[in-house]
């Protein structure tokens, strides 16, 4: 159980991603123009994420290794489509709104990555609760995003208005330029608090997260390969 | 439709990655040396364009006239894993040291939403095939000049004294906000 | 719906599986199953310190055949071991590679440049060009220790990067970073071949002395007390650190840029001290030689340069043969140094260090004799030294010359080497003014005579060392200058008597700067003597290079000696190389050390490359905008001086050692005078606050 809790709750801090493992940064910046898309963002990569992560788990013995990366695409992109038509048929402003991101889920590193990192060599159990925990993470992430840009952008927090009159709003955050610094703003506040956390235990500083292949765990396979 | 403001409009106002918010994270995961940038740049412009068009004929051939349009993503990241596994074998025969050069970057493609989104975005704007290629192309060498000029400044800022928290990744993520910032200059010069 | 959905995708995917099926039949590229067995043993680290782009790159270049077994430089030797089993290599242990920085100037970086901003090295390069005094050295912003991944680089306490050699992989990324070039990855074979390039942080001393020792190095190893370190630092030049640090005129305190400000720092007492220390400790320090070649050498002379040259061939992994004409090795060492300046005992202990290493020797052999060239190359030798010396000696050319009772300085001193009845009278008269001369006269005194040293210029114009000079003046050896022989004076035995000799004088300055003795006519003088020693001047002896047809495959130049390349010390033979005095003429003992190594280092090449080669930018002459005499912001710091072992008057009934060393503290006295010099700069005692600052030291005058 406690290691079940301990995949589970490491998608929530430890490695929260985008911004402890920087992985899946274009819906991250495409779709936090609000909290409410970014939320629904992020609803739709739990499923996949965890649904993925399930599959995989189960077939990991059973997909051979030399195709296993065109394998867990084929099931990433499946899950996708579930997603597209449920949202078609239960979300369809949400979707409209998300638009091509939702199809490009296929190919965010966070799937991938996890289920090639994590999925394909552990149990089903503990695949889902890794899958549910970093789709969490990655939701109030997003989320959390979204509600920065949007209420700095609009004024708004999930389409109300929350701050009045008096606050002019800043339309840069909504765009496209907005997330880029608004993302980078994030994780060196994230960076920060890691390294003053550090300070205080005598340890010294470090640079953040490297935001490279490494990370996503992808490029050391070749896909099919 | 003016090829010309096609064009433009993909490289500049349209910037895949600066306003699209396509393909992230190579834009900022290999833009630490311009020379990996180039060699990055160059492979998602070649591998868009064939998946571009190839993915353009799946659809206008076997899935629009079996009314399978739902199928398009699924069958747009087959075709796409295929080819560039398949461009790798192709490189690697037939003009080795193009091979030398890009295949490294090969792998990365496949899971780059870039080539990816360009496919779907043809598929959405109803384009021809000519105008799928044309846009493709464009659209990579967008990405290759944000990739690039990200590089470039990013080789300087190695050497400047920024806070050990900003370092790496969140500066890189203000500099493409900065960029995207003067890239918003282009937004209404062509649509 | 279902079933056209599954149908369509399954197309796709059948169409991509068959064509991608068919692309890798017919673009099937053969690719060396091995390449992928080799990438998974490799660290996989990425390092690029193999030079091939990364781990694949590396095992590519492993299974083409590009690079060796121990192609990964931080797997050592393990990982080594298993490329080798893949690949069915030989693999042999390799030798350890660290990275080395040579600049010791960091902490003055600032000196000069009020740096802005940037605490980059790469950064300050670009900017200011790293604007400092010199325009090599280290900037002192850690670039490197960034760069390094595995934390084997940090700021040391002076300013410039420390290496950690058990953390350091040489996988290079420091040298990469470093604008300045200051630190290289090297091994020990890179070392021991390295020579002076002017871009190197070369010290005044480190230019002059002939042998190239890293002399600031090794005085800062010694001044942290870290003796075996600095006794490998002079290794990597010399192979005889006990016997220079006694002999050495040291040319090297000459130009200590500290002779500017005071006196010039003990440079060869503090060798002294490190080389007493290992002889004292009853151990020796390992000393590390390359993994065997089997290429055998002959090296012709066991005196120092044929030593140093066997020594360095041994620890670049060669086999050499030393073949020596005498029943022991050491050469003028032995036979020309007397015993009060360098005890057999010590030299023995040396010789027997260098030999342990693994070199055969065989005594008695007579070059053009026993063996030639023809028999070397027959016996399966790839490459020849010669250093047979400079044995011969110039004649006076006077009247009764071959008198009994007249020999040479050398004959004499070997003799005594040999300890063989001399043949020395009452009243001996020495000619000449070197060293040889001033080592015959004070053995004499040794031997209870009466000495007279004759020589034709005055006490300033002596090629001898001071010291010695001095030494022989308080032994009672009489000096009588500005004279020179004109006859020798027999009795009807033909025993001489006398010497007549001609008053000089000094007349204008001849090429060699030196006045030139003019002789005053008429002012013939007659000096009693039964002992005449001559020492004025030697020259190889090269009879046995001819065959007996008189003719010679080598080049003999008009100083007779043997002609060879300057640079590379190779002879109109391609296999054969020489050094020391049969190529320099009679020189000093660390010329013929610095040569040895030098034709090792060019015997290496010939034998792995094919030609031996030097740098473009090799260091030949003292580097101009570095000996500059002003020497601001030093305080005054007496030098230590050395403890004579007996005392005057007891020396000269005795061969007994006469200088000792200087103790434990004196030496850190010693070593805290050094300036830490590199090109231009040198540690300020103002702005650096050392121990014992320039107040302290000019109460202490």
């Amino acid at each position: 159980m406690s290691s079940l809790w301990k995949e589970f709750s490491k998608g929530l801090w430890k490695d929260l991603p985008p911004f402890k493992l920087v992985l899946g940064l274009c819906p991250v910046l495409a779709v936090t123009k609000t909290a409410y898309n970014g939320f629904g963002m992020g609803m739709a990569v739990i499923f996949v994420l965890a649904l993925s992560n399930l599959l995989v788990s189960l077939l990991r013995k059973v997909i051979p290794a030399k195709v296993r990366i065109a394998c867990f695409i084929v099931v990433a992109a499946s899950l996708v489509v579930c997603v597209e038509l449920l949202m078609q048929a239960y979300a369809y402003p949400l979707y409209q709104q998300l638009g091509i991101f939702v199809p490009l889920i296929v190919v965010n590193c966070i799937i991938l990555g996890r289920a090639e990192a994590f999925a394909s060599k552990n149990p089903v159990l503990l695949s889902v609760a890794d899958g549910l925990g970093m789709g969490i993470g990655f939701t109030i992430s997003l989320t959390f995003l979204g509600s920065i840009r949007e209420l700095l952008g609009t004024g708004q927090w999930f389409g109300m208005q929350v701050l009045s009159d008096w606050f002019e709003p800043v339309r840069f955050m909504v765009e496209a330029p907005g997330a880029f610094v608004c993302l980078g703003v994030l994780l060196a506040a994230m960076n920060a608090f890691t390294n003053w956390q550090r300070r205080t235990k005598g340890l010294e500083a470090v640079q953040g997260p490297v935001h490279d292949c490494k990370t996503c765990g992808m490029c050391a396979t070749k896909p099919g390969a | 439709m003016d090829y010309f403001v096609l064009v433009i409009a993909a490289i500049f106002v349209n910037n895949i990655v600066l306003a699209q918010y396509l393909g992230n994270c190579p834009f900022i995961g290999t833009s630490k040396e311009s020379g990996v940038a180039i060699g990055m740049g160059l492979a998602v412009v070649f591998v868009a364009a064939m998946a571009a068009v190839i993915t353009w004929c799946v659809q206008k051939f076997l899935l629009a006239p079996n009314d399978l349009g739902y199928l398009q993503t699924i069958a747009f990241i087959l075709v796409i894993a295929a080819l560039v596994q398949f461009v790798e074998l192709f490189l690697k025969k037939v003009i080795p040291p193009l091979y030398k050069s890009l295949g490294i970057f090969l792998p990365l493609i496949t899971t780059n939403c870039a080539v990816l989104g360009i496919a779907i975005i043809c598929q959405r704007e109803e384009f021809t095939l000519l105008e799928t290629l044309i846009f493709s192309v464009a659209s990579g060498l967008g990405f290759m000049l944000a990739l690039v000029v990200l590089a470039s400044i990013r080789e300087r800022l190695d050497l400047a004294r920024v806070p050990i928290s900003m370092k790496g990744t969140p500066l890189g993520l203000i500099m493409a906000g900065l960029m995207s910032l003067a890239f918003f200059a282009f937004k209404g010069m062509a649509s | 719906m279902i079933t056209a959905s599954v149908l369509v995708l399954f197309g796709i995917g059948l169409t991509a599986a068959v064509i991608l099926a068919v692309a890798s039949k017919l673009l099937y590229v053969y690719e060396d199953p091995r390449i992928a067995q080799v990438e998974s043993v490799l660290a996989g680290a990425n390092c690029g310190g193999c030079g091939f782009p990364g781990c694949a790159g590396a095992a590519q270049g492993v299974v083409e055949g590009k690079a060796g077994a121990n192609v990964c430089v931080i797997g050592g030797d393990s990982v080594a071991a298993k490329v080798a089993g893949i690949m069915g290599l030989d693999f042999s242990a390799t030798e350890k590679q660290i990275a080395f920085v040579d600049c010791t100037g960091g902490v003055r970086a600032e000196e000069i440049y009020q740096y802005q901003g940037a605490r980059d090295c790469r950064a300050q390069h670009l900017l200011y060009s790293g604007a400092k005094m010199c325009p090599e050295g280290c900037l002192g912003y850690g670039t490197c220790v960034t760069a390094c991944q595995f934390g084997a680089i940090s700021m040391g306490p002076n300013g410039y990067p420390v290496v950690d050699p058990n953390l350091c992989t040489a996988c290079g990324s420091c040298a990469q970073v470093c604008p300045r070039g200051v630190i290289s990855i090297w091994g020990m074979t890179a070392r021991i071949t390295h020579v002076n390039e002017v871009n190197d942080c070369l010290a005044p001393c480190r230019q002059r002395c002939p042998g190239q020792i890293n002399i600031p190095r090794y005085i800062e190893q010694v001044s942290r007390g870290d003796y075996a370190g600095a006794l490998e630092t002079i290794r990597e030049r010399i192979p005889m650190p006990l016997s220079i640090g006694r002999v050495c005129p040291h040319p090297c305190e000459g130009v200590c840029r500290r002779g500017n400000v005071d006196e010039p720092v003990g440079i060869n007492m503090i060798k002294r001290f490190a080389a007493d220390w290992e002889m004292n400790s009853g151990t020796r320090l390992p000393i590390t030689c390359a993994p065997d070649t089997g290429r055998k050498v002959a090296v012709v002379g066991g005196g120092p340069a044929g030593l140093s040259c066997a020594y360095f061939l041994r620890r670049l992994g060669h086999a050499p043969t030393i073949f020596e004409s005498m029943p022991k090795l050491g050469g003028q060492l032995r036979y020309g140094i007397p015993e009060y300046r360098l005890p057999k005992a010590v030299l023995d202990w040396e010789i027997e260090g260098i030999i342990g290493l693994g070199i055969d020797v065989k005594f008695n052999q007579f070059f053009g004799k026993d063996f030639s060239l023809e028999s070397l190359a027959e016996d399966g030798y790839e490459a020849v030294f010669l250093g047979i010396g400079a044995w011969m000696n110039l004649n006076l050319r006077i009247d009764n010359e071959d008198a009994v009772g007249v020999s040479t300085g050398t004959e004499f001193l070997t003799k005594v080497g040999l300890g063989v009845d001399t043949g020395i009278g009452k009243k001996v008269v020495v000619i000449g003014g070197g060293n040889t001369a001033i080592d015959a006269a004070r053995t004499s005194v040794r031997l209870d005579a009466d000495v007279t040293l004759m020589y034709r210029r005055t006490r300033d114009e002596m090629p001898a060392n001071m010291d010695e000079i001095i030494g022989a003046d308080e032994e009672g050896v009489k000096y009588l200058f500005l004279a020179a022989p004109t006859r020798i004076v027999t009795d009807d035995a033909g025993h001489v008597t006398h010497v007549e000799y001609i008053q000089m004088e000094l007349g204008a300055p001849d090429a060699s700067g030196r006045r030139r003795p003019v002789p005053i006519e008429g002012s013939e003088t007659l000096i009693e003597a039964d002992t005449v020693y001559t020492a004025i001047g030697q020259k190889p002896e090269l009879s046995c290079l001819y065959d007996d047809s008189g003719t010679c495959t080598l080049e003999e130049t008009r100083w007779r000696t043997l002609g060879a390349d300057p640079d590379t010390l190779q002879t109109a033979l391609p296999h054969v190389f020489t050094g020391g005095d049969m190529h320099t003429g009679p020189a000093l003992v660390i010329t013929a050390l610095g040569e040895g190594r030098k034709a090792a280092r060019s015997i290496h090449q010939y034998l792995n490359e094919g030609a031996p080669h030097v740098p473009a930018n090799m260091q030949r002459d003292m580097i101009d905008y570095t000996m500059f005499t002003h020497v601001p912001d030093v305080g005054l710091r007496e030098r230590s001086t050395m403890p004579h072992l007996i005392e005057c008057d007891e020396r000269t009934c005795s061969f007994k050692e006469i200088e000792g060393a200087i103790n434990e503290e004196q030496v850190k006295h010693e070593t805290c005078r050094c300036l830490r010099c590199g090109l231009t700069c040198y540690n300020r005692d103002l702005a650096e606050g050392q121990t014992c600052d320039a107040e302290e030291c000019l109460k202490n005058q």
